[in-house]
């Protein structure tokens, strides 16, 4: 069985600044990534807001990806593409499926960096029909800039989280109409400068207080009812699609096993977004590397 | 025009499973399907349980059937290989009106021989569902209880129908249907079909189809309900399907331990609107959470994945008043079945449907058999069914060599079922034309991420192989784009 001193789960962000660190420090570290390329969420991010600490200046999501693709592979870091870890076990071992086939790897420890799942809609329950044309902002991200589809013509946005809002400023900008983003607080959620540099900039329609509380329509979405809470007074909206931007939970299915009296064991450790969601990528980077390197207090505390 | 002895209108759950019983003997089949796969209407939402068949009146058909079906249903998914989880249920009362409930239904299974049926103290019951909450007097326990998933069951029944010589024709609704000496005539918008026999399993439709021939005498009067569905994140929750017997009229609660690892909650039951399909309404999915906070006060519900709507076909008898045909005041409770020169329709084949549908198939089978006069067996006939691999399921030896010998089964499409890409080209091959067929085949988008991520590489797989560009493909059934354009569109 191969063995390596540090498995790392997930080639975000988080992922590629942790191996890279550990391998520059010396570890022999595996890194599994479950798409054909590293980067995760980066990858479809093509707008501009990446590495301003790192760079003194933005560049887009992509970008910061190619460039700590190109760190990694300048390590001993080895890099295993669509390949995804099922199942840690308290022996240390991982069991890893891909192309080349099923393989259990053993480690001395692990960091977790699998990133967040999106709440869906079908989460809330929302009552109605279940047309096509209902997506996640990330998945409407991934469609549009990875498979370069369009998604639909008239959108309704619900909540008001940052992938939402940057995907708003995309739609628009793609030619698209967006309706209008539904947000139930009395404000928007997000970094302030998507706010205004997605949200204000591009003038979309925002109804604070208020939420979709139907969905329509056989086949494709026809609209949504949208309710105001203050009020009670129902609207229904035309529109054939319906984004929804409602927040990342961290995907932890993995420790969901290992959790021994509501504790992780000391090998096991989450970054990045799977730890907690962070607003800059470039604070992911720099907890990743020093998690990584093993400076800091993460290993120890 | 197409000839066959039998023509099968509708390839739900009874469709199919009318077609492999056909199989059975020497006699050409055809099922004509309105919609572009199996398992589309009624067949498609519902609570997937196999019910014991302590609820039917004695002495009925229903009763029989359900009774000898639960007994057979592990043979019936070892032949098809269709995972059955034989769980059990508790049939929970909170009071004196619930407890009399249960003593009614203790006689009445008894009557009907359901096996291992007894009452339990409260104590029992709360060691064998200890999340149930207080106040709990008594439970009523059937061991023969068991969950399916109806998708799988149906898709499995469809897959041996076709294997053993069935033809299916899909996107085919029958638009007209007549007697033509000794045969009957059925038109689809492409084709006309010429068949001896005709069996009607047109779930919500069935009335309809009937009355292409015959004056109206039953009607379908659909019911609607609710169901939230968990992630499996609460697997072992609940280890038995649990029926709440309320103390109030209406509704109660039931939980639904799935093979999938899920629980289902619901149903509701409210009158159906009738103008959009399996719509969910606010007030029964809100009435579902307010009954979890009572009868299970510990269960998580912000795990909650997914809600649908589910339908019920009740079928009443109708009279003619002033030139409209009305509903008699109460639905049959038995099942509904017709024979009426040459044409057997099942009506409104509500709860235990799905427990008796192997049963119901091969009673209308029989049917027809009889009316061609008995052709002999048909000795090529194989009940069992292969199921494509599933590699969640697999012990790791065997799915290392499958990996190894076939690399596609190594790569993860769908991270929240573990559903490789070898799963959806399975499902491909077998007849999965839209999205929401290759999650019916193989759970791919069942998750907690809905799809999110395993979408579009679904869509590419299907578009590739039906050599369709990706706008063309559906979610579900017609004009449901998953996407509006393709590359460059933007």
């Amino acid at each position: 069985m191969e063995l390596y001193e540090l498995l790392v789960v997930g080639g975000g962000a988080a992922g590629m600044a942790a191996a890279e660190a550990a391998a520059r420090a010396g570890r022999s570290v595996l890194l599994a990534e479950r798409e054909s390329a590293l980067g995760g969420i980066l990858r479809q991010c093509v707008h501009r807001g990446f590495g301003r600490t790192v760079f003194g200046e933005e560049v887009s999501g992509q970008a910061f990806a190619e460039y700590w693709r190109r760190r990694v592979a300048q390590s001993k870091a080895k890099v295993l593409t669509d390949t995804s870890v099922i199942s840690l076990s308290r022996d240390r071992t991982a069991l890893l499926s891909g192309p080349t086939g099923l393989r259990r790897v053993r480690f001395g420890r692990c960091i977790l960096s699998a990133g967040c799942y999106e709440r869906t809609a079908e989460s809330l329950p929302l009552a109605g029909t279940r047309p096509s044309g209902v997506y996640t902002a990330g998945t409407a991200q991934a469609l549009m800039n990875l498979g370069h589809y369009r998604i639909g013509n008239r959108i309704v946005i619900l909540g008001s989280g940052d992938v939402g809002q940057i995907m708003a400023r995309q739609f628009v900008q793609a030619g698209l109409e967006v309706v209008c983003l539904v947000e139930q607080r009395g404000a928007l959620g997000g970094l302030a400068r998507n706010r205004r540099d997605c949200i204000e900039a591009y003038r979309i329609p925002v109804r604070l207080r208020a939420t979709v509380e139907e969905i329509r329509g056989t086949g494709r979405l026809s609209g949504v009812v949208v309710r105001e809470l203050d009020t009670g007074k129902r609207e229904a909206v035309e529109c054939d699609t319906l984004v929804t931007a409602l927040g990342l939970i961290p995907d932890r299915t993995l420790c969901r096993a290992m959790k021994e009296e509501g504790r992780l064991p000391d090998w096991l450790r989450l970054c990045g977004n799977c730890d907690y969601v962070h607003d800059m990528v470039d604070s992911v980077i720099r907890e990743a590397s020093a998690l990584g390197a093993e400076k800091g207090r993460e290993w120890d505390n | 025009m197409e000839r066959c002895d039998v023509l099968v209108i509708g390839g739900g759950l009874l469709g199919c499973f009318a077609a492999r019983a056909l199989t059975a003997w020497n006699v050409s089949v055809r099922v004509l399907e309105a919609r572009e796969d199996v398992c589309t209407g009624v067949s498609r939402a519902n609570s997937g349980i196999v019910y014991a068949g302590y609820d039917t009146r004695p002495g009925t058909l229903k009763a029989r059937m359900c009774v000898k079906a639960c007994q057979d249903f592990p043979r019936l998914c070892d032949a098809l290989g269709v995972r059955f989880f034989r769980c059990g249920s508790l049939m929970a009362a909170f009071g004196p009106t619930a407890e009399r409930v249960l003593q009614k239904k203790l006689a009445q299974g008894r009557e009907n021989g359901v096996a291992g049926l007894r009452l339990l103290s409260a104590g029992e019951a709360y060691t064998m569902e200890p999340k149930l909450g207080p106040g709990l007097t008594t439970a009523l326990y059937a061991p023969g209880t068991g969950t399916v998933n109806p998708w799988e069951l149906g898709i499995a029944a469809f897959e041996n129908a076709r294997d053993n010589g069935a033809a299916f024709c899909f996107s085919s609704p029958v638009q007209a249907l007549r007697r033509a000496g000794d045969a009957y005539l059925a038109e689809t918008p492409a084709e006309s079909y010429a068949a001896r026999v005709v069996i009607n399993c047109a779930g919500l439709g069935a009335d309809r189809v009937r009355e292409l021939v015959f004056p109206p005498a039953w009607r379908i009067v659909p019911t609607a309900g609710d169901y939230l569905v968990l992630d499996d994140t609460v697997s072992g929750f609940v280890r038995h399907v649990v029926f709440h017997e309320p103390e109030e009229k209406g509704k109660g609660l039931t939980l639904i331990p799935t093979v999938d690892g899920n629980l289902l909650i619901g149903p509701t039951e409210r009158l159906w609107n009738g103008s959009a399909d399996w719509a969910t309404a606010r007030e029964g999915l809100e009435s579902l959470a307010a009954l979890c906070r009572t009868v299970v006060p510990g269960l998580p519900l912000t795990e909650v994945i997914r809600s649908f709507a589910a339908l019920r076909p009740n079928p009443y008898a109708v009279r003619e008043e002033n030139g409209a045909w009305v509903p008699e005041h109460k639905s049959i409770n038995g099942f509904a079945i017709l024979e009426e020169d040459g044409l057997i329709s099942l009506l409104g084949i509500k709860t235990p449907g799905l427990t008796c549908a192997a049963e119901l198939g091969k009673y209308a089978a029989e049917k027809a058999v009889h009316l061609l006069g008995g052709p002999g067996r048909n000795s090529r006939f194989r009940p069992e069914r292969t199921a494509p691999p599933a590699v969640r399921d697999m012990e790791e030896k065997r799915r290392a060599a499958l990996t190894e010998a076939c690399p596609e089964y190594g790569e993860l499409v769908c991270r929240c079922r573990e559903i490789s890409r070898g799963e959806i080209m399975d499902a491909i091959r077998r007849g999965a034309a839209t999205l929401d067929g290759v999650k019916r085949r193989t759970g791919a988008g069942m998750g907690r991420c809905q799809g999110g991520r395993c979408m579009r590489q679904v869509l590419e797989a299907l578009a590739a192989d039906r050599k369709l560009p990706p706008e063309k493909i559906n979610r579900d059934g017609p004009d449901s784009p998953v996407v509006t354009g393709g590359y460059g569109a933007l």
